[in-house]
Formats: C-alpha cells, sequence, structure tokens
C-alpha cells in the first residue's frame, strides 16, 4: 500500500513534469468547448453557403440550433479524445519495463502489483478529470446559449462513456502486461474495440456489448432509457475489472 | 565467517544456450567480491537470479540465510542493486530520486532526508541541481550507487558498474565502492582485471556457465606461483649451453623462457650462469596477474 | 455586426487562449529540445504553425515529443 501511494506520486509528478497534464487539460478544454462551437456557428456557415446554393438552384431553410446539436458533437468528438488519450499512455508501462526504469524500485521492495495498478490508478484518474471537463464545458455553454433540458439523460450518458473508458484503460493495462511495445498494446486495445464492433452486428449480442454505452445519441432522443443501458454497464464493469485482474499474474510472470 | 550469499548449483537455459550449468559460489561477510567472466558468460543473468528478477531452471540461492524466489522481492533492504545501464526517471533530480527510493524501501521520513544528502556527498553528486536526463554515464554509474546503498542493504551488486566508463570515472567508481564495502558485502561483475585486482578480497571466474576457479586473491595469485623466467643472454651463441643443460627452456624473440619456473629453479639457473660465466642481459622472474591466470582458465 | 461577434466571445477567447497556449507549449518545447521520437526541428516546426489551430501541436506532443 505504501508502494502504491509513493508511485502514484511519482507518476502524478512525471506528468506534470512532461507536461503531459498541460496538453491533456489543453485538450479536453478544447473538445468541451467545440461541442457547442461548432453548433452555434453551423447556421452560419450554412447561411453563408445558401447564397451559393441558392444560385444553383436550392433553397435552404432557416437553421435553428438547440443544445441537442451542441450534444451530438460531444457524442461525436468524445471518443477522439478518448483515443488522444490511449495513445499518450499507451506506453507508460511498456516504456518502463523496456528501459529498466522500474528495477531499482523493484529491488527495493516496490510489488509489481502496485506497480500496475497505481499507473492505472492515474490514468483513470486523467481520463475521469478529462471527461468531466469536456462534459462540464459543453453542459455549461448548452445552459449558456440554449437549454439542457431538453436533452435527455444527459448524466447518464456521460456515465456511460467514463465507463467505456475505464474499459479501454483496462484493455491498455492488460495487453502491457505481456507487450512488448507500446505499439503492440494500441494494436492490442483497437483489436478488442474491432471485435466488439463485430459482435455488434448480431442483433441479440447488441444490448450486452460495450459498445452499446457509445450510443449517447438514442439516450439523447429519449429512444432508449438508461435501463436498456443496464446489462451493458454492466458487463463493461465487469470486463474492466477482468481485465485489470489479470494483468496482475501476468506481470509477476513477466521477465523484467 | 558466516556467507551473505550462497549460490548454490543454479542453472538456465535461454533457448538452445546452457547459460549458467550449475553455478556455485559464496560472498562471505564484508568482503568486495569480484565476479569475472567474459562478455555474455552470464554474469548479469546470475546477479538477476540473486535479485530474484529472473526464474532459475534449477539451484538454490540464499541472501543472509534466506532462500531468493523469482518476482518475490528479496526482503526489503537486504540487497542492493546497480544495473549494468541504469536509468532513472529522467525528469527527476538526483535528490528527488533518491528520496523516491528511500519511501519505496520505507525509510522513515526524517531519517532519509539526512541518508539522502549522505550518499550524495559519498557519490559526489551534491552539488547536482540539473535533472537526471542529463547526466553523463558516470554519473548515472554514481547515482546508481547511490540508489542502490539507501536502505543500507548488507549486500550490494553491482552489474559491471567501471566498464563503459573512461579511466577518471572507473577510479571514482572503484573509491565508491572501497568506501561502501567498509559497511556491505560487495558483488561485482567486470571483465577487466585489473579492477579486480585494485579492490577485491575474492574472486570467481564465470566461464562456460560454470564457475571454474575461485578464491581469495592470495589463493588466486599463489596458483600462479610458477612463474615464467625470461633470460636475455649477452651473446646469442651461449644459447646451445644453457638449453644443453635445461632442456625445459625454449628460444622465443632471442629470449630464453622457462616456463612454471619455481623460485629454486631461479637459484640453480644462476648458479649455473655464474659457474659457466655466462654473461646476461637481463633475467626477467615475469609475476603472473590474473590475465595470465584467467587467460589459462578459459583455456586460451 | 458587433452584437453578433459578443455574442460568440464566450466561446472564441477561451479557444483562443486554449489555442495560444498549446501553440506556445509546442513550440518551447521543440526549441528546447534537439533531438524528436521522429522527424526533426524544421518538420515540427513547419508541422505546428501549419496546423496551429490545435492539430499540428497535439500531433508534435503525440508523435514528435521524445519520451523521457
Amino acid at each position: 500500500m505504501r508502494g502504491f501511494a509513493v508511485f502514484f506520486v511519482k507518476e502524478l509528478r512525471e506528468l506534470l513534469r512532461t507536461k503531459r497534464l498541460l496538453i491533456l487539460c489543453c485538450l479536453f478544454l478544447l473538445f468541451g468547448i467545440m461541442n457547442p462551437a461548432v453548433a452555434k456557428l453551423t447556421p452560419k456557415l450554412i447561411g453563408l453557403m445558401s447564397e451559393e446554393l441558392a444560385a444553383q438552384g436550392m433553397t435552404v431553410s432557416a437553421v435553428t440550433v438547440t443544445s441537442m446539436d451542441s450534444w451530438v458533437q460531444f457524442e461525436k468528438n468524445i471518443p477522439f479524445a478518448l483515443i488522444i488519450l490511449l495513445i499518450m499512455f499507451s506506453g507508460i508501462y511498456t516504456f518502463e519495463y523496456s528501459r529498466g526504469t522500474l528495477i531499482p524500485l523493484l529491488t527495493k521492495g516496490l510489488s509489481r502489483a502496485a506497480a500496475v495498478l497505481s499507473k492505472c490508478a492515474v490514468v483513470m484518474l486523467m481520463w475521469t478529470g478529462g471527461l468531466a471537463l469536456c462534459f462540464g464545458l459543453t453542459y455549461f455553454y448548452g445552459d449558456f446559449y440554449w437549454d439542457n433540458s431538453a436533452v435527455h439523460s444527459l448524466f447518464f450518458a456521460g456515465f456511460c462513456w467514463w465507463l467505456f473508458g475505464l474499459l479501454m484503460i483496462g484493455c491498455v493495462v492488460f495487453f502491457s502486461s505481456f507487450a512488448a511495445s507500446s505499439a503492440q498494446v494500441l494494436l492490442g486495445t483497437g483489436a478488442v474495440y474491432f471485435v466488439m464492433l463485430l459482435a455488434g452486428m448480431y442483433g441479440r449480442a447488441k444490448a450486452y456489448l460495450p459498445t452499446r454505452l457509445c450510443d449517447s445519441l438514442s439516450l439523447f432522443r429519449g429512444d432508449l432509457h438508461p435501463s436498456d443501458y443496464t446489462a451493458a454497464a454492466v458487463v463493461t464493469a465487469a470486463l474492466t475489472a477482468a481485465l485489470i485482474l489479470a494483468a496482475l499474474p501476468l506481470t509477476k510472470q513477466r521477465q523484467i | 565467517m558466516k556467507n551473505i550469499l550462497e549460490v548454490r548449483e543454479i542453472r538456465k537455459r535461454f533457448g538452445s544456450k546452457q547459460v549458467l550449468d550449475g553455478v556455485s559460489f559464496s560472498v562471505p561477510e564484508h568482503c568486495v567480491f569480484g565476479f569475472i567472466g567474459r562478455n555474455g558468460a552470464g554474469k548479469t543473468t546470475t546477479m538477476r537470479a540473486v535479485l530474484g528478477l529472473l526464474r532459475t531452471d534449477g539451484g538454490e540461492i540464499e541472501v543472509c540465510g534466506e532462500p531468493v524466489r523469482y518476482g518475490a522481492v528479496p526482503e526489503s533492504g537486504l540487497i542492493g542493486y546497480l544495473p549494468d545501464v541504469p536509468e532513472f526517471y529522467g525528469c527527476m533530480t538526483a535528490p528527488e530520486y533518491l528520496r523516491l527510493c528511500g519511501e519505496i524501501a520505507g525509510i522513515e521520513r526524517s531519517a532519509l532526508k539526512t541518508r539522502c544528502s549522505e550518499l550524495l556527498g559519498l557519490v559526489g553528486l551534491e552539488k547536482e541541481r540539473h535533472r537526471i536526463r542529463g547526466f553523463s554515464r558516470g554519473m548515472k554509474q554514481r547515482l546508481g550507487i547511490a540508489q542502490a546503498l539507501i536502505s543500507r542493504p548488507r549486500l550490494l551488486i553491482c552489474d559491471e558498474p567501471t566498464s563503459a566508463l573512461d579511466p577518471v570515472g572507473r577510479r571514482e567508481i572503484l573509491e565508491i565502492l572501497r568506501t561502501a564495502a567498509e559497511q556491505t558485502s560487495v558483488l561485482f561483475s567486470t571483465h577487466i582485471l585489473s579492477d579486480v585486482e585494485r579492490i577485491c578480497g575474492r574472486a570467481a571466474f564465470l566461464e562456460g556457465g560454470k564457475i571454474v576457479l575461485t578464491g581469495s586473491m592470495d589463493e588466486l595469485r599463489a596458483m600462479r606461483s610458477d612463474t615464467d623466467l625470461a633470460l636475455t643472454l649477452s651473446d646469442p651463441a651461449d644459447t646451445e649451453k644453457v638449453t644443453a643443460a635445461f632442456p625445459q627452456a625454449s628460444l622465443s624473440d632471442g629470449r630464453l623462457i622457462f616456463p612454471k619456473a619455481s623460485e629454486k629453479d631461479c637459484a640453480a639457473l644462476m648458479a649455473f650462469l655464474a659457474e659457466k660465466m655466462i654473461p646476461v642481459t637481463r633475467l626477467e622472474r615475469h609475476e603472473a596477474d590474473l590475465e595470465d591466470l584467467f587467460m589459462e582458465v578459459i583455456g586460451k | 455586426m458587433p452584437k453578433e461577434i459578443r455574442e460568440y466571445l464566450p466561446l472564441l477567447i477561451p479557444l483562443i487562449i486554449v489555442q495560444f497556449v498549446l501553440l506556445g507549449c509546442a513550440l518551447w518545447h521543440i526549441l528546447h529540445h534537439s533531438s524528436y521520437k521522429r522527424g526533426s526541428r524544421v518538420l515540427w516546426l513547419v508541422v505546428v504553425l501549419i496546423g496551429m489551430e490545435f492539430i499540428g501541436p497535439i500531433l508534435y506532443f503525440l508523435l514528435g515529443k521524445e519520451e523521457e
């Protein structure tokens, strides 16, 4: 436990010193502002284009923007933020293993489990903070310009994305326990996502797959209710826990 | 005398290569132990096995009487380890890194501060304010020794601490190790034999996956007490007279070499030369050093 | 027109600030380091300046910044 805390602080300090924390903050800030910005600017852009379109014989009716448009942008953009976060942290384990920076600490009594878990906790903390920032900004502007109450199950949709992100981070932790490089970790994580997409083609499996959590649109519109996501959420949480737990003995086996 | 480290018959195979084939040796208390072998002889493999970082195929390792198992960290603070190419977190400074190590090792906060400055002084990094990223090989090596010593280990294991350094850096590291040895046993691997002769009390030669020779430095030197004699005559014409009396002598480079000549042989030769009034330019007794011994041991 | 712009200011001001912080960080980092994971100093300066609307700096920090 002492090892966990000490290593956690060390990881945070590294994030701060290598400017990763700053970059992540900027990134999520950016995504948070872009969502309402794009929604807000859409009618302006269409207005500019409409003259051109009119010349071609097309008529464009006036577009009214609501907070829904902003939240649709949120659903579109948050996967990119997650991907960037995953790329950024894909080497957090393999880099230490291949350079051998962990060896001096291991010989001083740091347990491998503590190292694995504290790194995992740091990445999850970053995702939690980043998502909260992004969500919070979109929410704030949604109320500032329009009205968020027109959109259903906002917070639950945010929670779904958070859970899905944790699963992806769990994949990184799992693949890092035996992969040799960050590229392999990313490949494995990508493969997991791909498999889930394929499995999603079977209509019956859909309700149980973690990818269901990414479908915020149905929630926003009210087509689906949070209760329709319960199965997928439980599966995701269980899978995440299983991946992280499996990583512990695998890392213990690993030749460092 | 109690042994700090006891290695018995450890084996390790990598693929088809039997790297360690029954390595046994022991390191007594308060001793600088030189672990000698060619590159790729298995020195690093042995050390990693001692640290529990490597799974062996057989054999036993005991540190201070405690068996070492793979994956299980040796009881904290028992062993300090300096890897062959030590790598640290580049964004930290040396004191910060030492603090991290101390906290991991579970040293009390108040004691840690004095311990850190003590060690930084020992390795000569107390004035270094830069981050580790910019450190030279020698500085990293010194920081490596400091981190290895932080928990006052009973055994300090250094993997080729001097191999990549220039002569000045090497001398500094050896001096630091000598100072450190006042409080702990040191096991250090090398292929530089003069380093061993300079600071070690005992040594072992690793070759072909086995310890081919081990003992205290005096014992090792004694093994080659039959040293060679090299005789250079003023007049080459006298050569035959000498070889007739001493058939074991062989001629090379205009010198007569008497292999494995004891002190008695030497006296006999001098008596012969004096009796026959053979003029001599040079009579040398070639003291065998570790290198000769090493060459002999590996059969070259 | 000014009134319309004022409507967008709450979005634009933070956006511009973040953009310049990222740009400044990327430029500072490129100029203070001589080795990169891939690419060269000139390449990254060009990338960051051309894609200064976020893309450039983010690409640099993801792909070009050396790990420490």
